[in-house]
């Protein structure tokens, strides 16, 4: 038989950074085919390329035996590969069915768009989902299970050969999933390849039949489900080259800082909660998109707590801004630097000298004196590589850059410090420069909650981890007795299913 | 003390300014901030009338003529440019300049209560103007643009409501205040100079007004290191509405008569001065001195165009090259500094 898809030995680089390393995947007609890795492991570049988002560096991918070249998004669609994509590829103020249809409508005389045909096709195509939504209703109306759901809908329109789906369940609740799995396997049965990109080591057991592991942008191993456990499947996913030995601090944690118990807001954190001493570094550990930027967000004041308490410093605490948070002690390295962090056009002074501009003044005149010095004991204390305080921020390097955010930070002197992806983007001297900072920080008697999306970062900084998944505080464990194996059975609970990973080993 | 202002944007109180690409050479050196690049060209301006037209253009006359003229524009270049370096900016100002002057003058012409209050009512009404807009785009979240193309049109409509065909005259107490002579130079240019000089200083010095610069640069990372971007950006048309309002009292007392036609497209050239003078849509880059030079820039052009008889219809062209002109340049100059 025929492999409905096969990708042999494709690489992909981003600036340099090795994404993906030879890697090889086959899929059969009728295979729901699971990809399976942490966090930057390479699943969704793969998926990209397959679909024609990204171009391969090297290798070749084949559709039914014949190779494809040069493929684009629009070329892959025609070839009948069809993604749904983890973010939104729906425009909000069209109605369902021209989002379905987009590009493409059913046409009539004159190429007018046959507004009757386009609302039966897609009434059908939402009919085979098991969903009964007016095909003319804005996506806007929507809530967010829906519109995934028209995504896929959008997907299936093209009638793929090839189906992927980029974590399709992320915003569905348990009924919508079981519906979807009916439908992923109803298209299987007609024939059609299903990649199934997931975390979630119970809906690969439900529903894959094979299951691909990738780690580090290395192809890993190819299973059959049926002759796997999780446990197994975990050992596959972890093993990274542990660089930085954990360093346990001097002395045990002081009283608590910030107690937060049971916190929710939007959709992203669900009763949520932490409690960080002085004189520790707790990391928040679990996969992207487990709410763990956005509960951070609600004890900083950058983002409206619905419901939940804090107590900071032994009193309640409500922050309606991240002034309120500053004011009282708190700092948040933010993720994006770039985005949310930094003012790259200003220089370094300026950078360092935001939150504190009271500090820096005399009266209402801002002391650029006291400023440029402030900036000076930062440069050497933390090693900034510049060649003036006054260069540009925007034109620094990424450790220098993310330095400079935490001086910003440093300067206000706070008493918690949430620092949400210490060392995004930066090289491993700035790296280990940064993690001494922190450690330094902790013996001064800082508490620190440290987020990241990389577990040997989480094992060689944290003194306790506390793991979310699903917008919630899943479990906590002891940074001396954690490993990856630990972090990730607890990161990859459905916390809707319930099918945890003990469970089905 | 102008060159000082202008350098603290980037290497504030006289430590050395990093070196970009291309600032070595001479063009470079020139180019290297809106405020100087104008200043040379307003003096090339100066200098070439005065040797083409002594007799008409380098006077006392004319140059104090050219001055007040520039004053109405100059005071409000410091509030729009305060609000673009923010990243926001305000259409509403020529209609709250009228509704200010109608204000005031009805006030102390026709209701008869004392110059001095009048003047004050005026600059509050301004003021509580841009109260309004700023609530509408920060409370309500509705864009600035759209926001004050919507109370240019109300403030006119509510000026001429108020006003009918005007207050003519309105007293000579209040006449007073508007063509007080000091030095040769009627009291609009002072009042300029005095607002021109505060918010420069305030603009380059404070820490206040300081915060603008970051909330234009990056409004998500100012809102996140602790400043209340709402709060100041509501400050901002606050200011803006005073200034306009003062304006308007001031233009109702030098012609002793509010009009309510008065400031009809004031805005627009206003915001053209403001980008000559190196602000950007963005926000997060600009200096008052620049902004002041743009407004002299611009009143310098219609002045030529009279003395040398090429005709005012001329000025409009003149000034939209020289914006293009300036604004490629800048881009120009990114480009190759990256």
């Amino acid at each position: 038989m025929v492999l409905r898809l096969e990708v042999r030995n494709v690489s992909k680089s981003f600036l340099g950074v090795r994404a993906l390393d030879k890697v090889s995947l086959s899929v059969a007609p009728g295979e729901i085919h699971a990809l399976l890795g942490e966090n930057g492991a390479g699943k969704s570049t793969l998926s990209k390329i397959v679909a024609g988002v990204y171009d391969a560096d090297e290798g070749e991918i084949l559709l039914d035996g014949k190779p494809l070249h040069g493929l684009t998004e629009a070329s892959a669609a025609r070839a009948g590969i069809g993604i749904v994509h983890q973010e939104g590829s729906l425009i909000d103020h069209l109605s369902v069915s021209e989002n379905i249809y987009s590009g493409r409508p059913p046409t009539s005389f004159l190429g007018q768009i046959d507004r009757r045909k386009l609302r039966s096709w897609s009434a059908e195509l939402l009919a085979q989902l098991g969903l009964h939504i007016d095909p003319d209703s804005r996506v806007a109306d929507l809530p967010s299970a829906l519109r995934q759901v028209v995504e896929i809908a959008k997907a299936l329109s093209h009638r793929p050969k090839l189906l992927i789906l980029d974590e399709p369940t992320a915003a569905l609740t348990l009924t919508e999933t079981d519906e979807l799995f009916g439908v992923v396997r109803n298209l299987a049965s007609q024939g059609v390849a299903v990649i199934y990109v997931s975390h979630r080591l119970g809906e690969i057991f439900e529903l894959c039949h094979r299951v691909t592991i990738l780690r580090d942008g290395h192809y890993v191993d190819t299973v059959k489900v049926s002759e796997t456990n999780t446990e197994a499947l975990i050992r596959l996913m972890v093993g990274r080259d542990l660089e930085f030995a954990r360093e346990p601090a001097s002395a045990p944690p002081g009283e608590a800082l910030i107690e937060a118990h049971a916190i929710s807001s939007g959709p992203d954190v669900h009763e949520a909660s932490i409690t960080v001493r002085r004189g520790e570094i707790v990391c928040l550990a679990g996969l992207v998109g487990s709410g763990r930027t956005e509960f951070c967000e609600v004890l900083f004041g950058a983002r409206r707590r619905e419901s939940g308490e804090v107590m900071f410093k032994g009193r309640s605490f409500r922050p309606r801004q991240p002034r309120d948070a500053m004011r009282a002690g708190i700092g948040m390295v933010c993720e994006d630097r770039k985005e949310t962090g930094l003012f790259l056009e200003r220089n370094l002074v300026e950078n360092t000298a935001v939150t504190v501009l009271d500090a820096v003044s005399t009266g209402l005149v801002v002391s650029w004196a006291k400023a440029g010095a402030l900036a000076e004991t930062f440069r050497e204390s933390l090693g900034i590589v510049t060649p003036s305080v006054y260069q540009k921020v925007g034109l620094l390097s990424g450790g220098n850059q993310q330095k400079v955010l935490l001086a910003k930070w440093l300067a206000t002197k706070p008493a918690l410090l949430i620092v949400d992806e210490p060392t995004r983007g930066v090289d491993v001297g700035a790296r280990s420069e940064i993690y001494r900072i922190l450690r330094e920080l902790r013996s001064e008697g800082v508490g620190l909650l440290v987020v990241s999306s990389d577990l040997p970062e989480v094992l060689a900084l944290a003194d306790r981890i506390v793991v979310m998944a699903d917008g919630r505080t899943v479990g906590e464990l002891s940074g001396a007795e954690a490993d990856e194996v630990s972090i990730l059975r607890l990161a990859t609970v459905n916390t809707q299913t319930g099918l945890e990973t003990m469970e089905t080993a | 003390m102008m060159r000082d202002l202008t350098m603290r944007q980037t290497a504030p109180a006289g430590f050395p300014s990093t070196g970009k690409s291309g600032e070595s050479s001479l063009a470079g050196r020139i180019l290297a901030s809106r405020p100087q690049t104008l200043l040379i060209l307003n003096v090339i301006l100066i200098a070439a009338m005065a040797i083409a037209y002594p007799a008409n253009f380098a006077t006392q006359a004319n140059f104090s003529a050219v001055l007040l003229n520039a004053a109405q524009s100059g005071i409000l270049v410091v509030g729009m440019m305060i609000l673009m370096i923010g990243g926001a900016f305000d259409l509403s100002i020529g209609s709250t300049l009228a509704l200010s002057g109608v204000v005031a003058g009805a006030l102390v012409g026709w209701l008869g209560y004392p110059a001095e209050l009048g003047i004050l009512a005026g600059i509050a009404t301004g003021a509580a103007a841009g109260l309004v807009n700023g609530l509408i785009v920060t409370r309500l979240g509705i864009n600035p643009l759209i926001a004050t193309l919507a109370t240019l049109s109300i403030y006119r409509s509510l000026t001429q409501l108020i006003g009918a065909s005007g207050v003519t005259p309105i007293s000579n107490a209040f006449k007073f205040y508007g063509q007080v002579k000091f030095l040769g130079l009627q009291s609009p240019f002072w009042v300029m100079l005095v607002i021109v000089v505060l918010g420069a200083w305030a603009v380059a010095r404070t820490k206040v007004f300081r915060q603008y610069y970051f909330i234009g640069g990056n409004a998500r990372a100012a809102q996140l290191s602790g400043i209340n971007v709402p709060r100041l950006t509501l400050m901002a048309f606050v200011l803006m509405g005073a200034l306009a309002g003062l304006a308007g009292v001031l233009a109702a007392a030098r012609l002793n008569s509010a009009v309510v036609s008065a400031g009809i497209g004031v805005e627009l050239s206003v915001i053209t001065a403001t980008v000559l003078g190196g602000a950007s849509l963005k926000g997060g880059e600009g200096t008052i001195i620049g902004g002041v030079l743009g407004v002299l820039f611009i009143a310098l052009v219609q002045n030529a165009m009279i003395i040398n008889g090429i005709g005012v219809f001329w000025q409009g062209m003149i000034i939209g090259l020289v914006l293009l002109l300036a604004v490629s340049l800048n881009r120009f100059k990114q480009r190759s500094a990256r």
